[in-house]
């Protein structure tokens, strides 16, 4: 009954410590998005489907703005006049929106995988 | 004399021990820091058990993602037994770091620390550390943590004790997502506890996140926990609900 339920607690534990080194499998495809008077630039980013995606989004405004969508999982707070990375897919073919969160009403774009 | 010292210590040693276990208003950490974002905190749990009085805790903290990969916290904690008043329990310190960036890996890694001075000093100091993970399968995020947890300056000294946490949630929308929570302990992380004194509790969890204004919203989740092993509680019910600014 112990082994029983030190296999069930283990389990996971080993699951995750078979997949660490999974941690050395980074690979991407790098894009480029801007940041201007509270728009993206481009507002439509076409990239490949089922690939890791090295978004750097350069915010050329003062203030800060955050990179942010529900569909593709990401939140990333880009202060003023500086750049940040963010990781993003692998992706199925379709259109994940984003926007930020300081100026969602004019700071959108979309992803389209394909 | 000596029989009562170590009844003495005895006792001391089982109520520090069950102190250690995962409280009813514990969470499931997440590895990823939100750079620049402020929260208020609030967490509330009871677990109930049919042989012995119900247990409810609940904190307040007030948190700020300080640096990029560096989220801080702090706690006020409180908690009650049976018909008990409501009392002050411990302070605490939370300190999140986002060790890998979210999506760079196929898993996301982090490590929390902890620091607890709970109210009554002869139990010391409380540390709890561990590594948390997180994945994502489409629309489906797995988290897996492993927590450590001691007591130092304490009365009554005890081993270092081992625990876990996971959750399995589909992100159907933003304002709702569902899923599963479990949460052990299995007792000193170098000899664990007999099978019926370890605590193993899982259950149906929601999650939601509300936009409440520009840059302003309000994140909860819940979960209904059964016991899986009998050292657990029957039940726990145990919530969380943040307002991000």
């Amino acid at each position: 009954m112990i082994i029983v339920y030190h296999l069930t607690v283990m389990r996971p534990i080993l699951f995750l410590a078979l997949l660490l080194p999974s941690l050395c499998l980074a690979a991407g495809t790098e894009f480029k998005l801007s940041i201007r008077n509270h728009q993206f630039e481009p507002a439509v980013l076409r990239v490949p489907a089922g690939m890791r995606i090295k978004l750097t989004v350069v915010n050329r405004d003062p203030t800060p703005e955050e990179f942010e969508s529900y569909e593709l999982h990401r939140e990333k707070l880009i202060p003023g006049n500086t750049s940040g990375i963010v990781y993003i897919g692998p992706l199925e073919a379709g259109r994940y929106p984003f926007f930020g969160d300081f100026h969602p009403k004019t700071t959108t774009g979309v992803v389209i995988a394909e | 004399m000596k029989r009562s010292i170590v009844f003495t210590v005895g006792v001391a040693a089982l109520t520090l021990s069950r102190l250690c276990a995962a409280g009813p208003a514990d969470y499931v950490y997440t590895p990823t820091v939100e750079y620049g974002e402020r929260e208020i905190d609030f967490k509330a749990g009871r677990a109930n058990t049919h042989d012995a009085d119900q247990s409810s805790a609940a904190s307040l903290g007030f948190g700020y993602g300080a640096r990029p990969h560096w989220f801080t916290e702090f706690y006020a904690k409180y908690e009650s037994q049976g018909s008990g008043p409501t009392h002050f329990d411990a302070w605490e310190w939370e300190n999140k770091f986002q060790l890998t960036d979210t999506g760079e890996y196929p898993i996301d890694a982090g490590f929390v620390v902890e620091l607890e001075r709970p109210q009554d000093h002869s139990e010391g100091y409380e540390v709890r550390f561990g590594p948390l993970f997180q994945t994502d399968f489409g629309k489906v995020q797995l988290n897996g943590n492993l927590l450590f947890e001691r007591h130092y300056r304490a009365a009554a000294g005890g081993p270092m004790e081992f625990g876990y946490q996971w959750q399995a949630k589909y992100r159907w929308k933003e304002a709702f997502e569902f899923g599963l929570q479990g949460f052990g302990d299995v007792g000193p992380w170098d000899n664990w506890d007999p099978a019926d004194e370890q605590s193993h509790r899982f259950g149906p969890a929601v999650f939601g996140k509300l936009p409440v204004g520009v840059h302003e919203a309000i994140r909860y989740n819940a979960a209904l926990l059964h016991k899986a092993s009998s050292g657990a509680p029957d039940n726990t019910f145990r919530m969380q609900v943040e307002y991000e600014f």
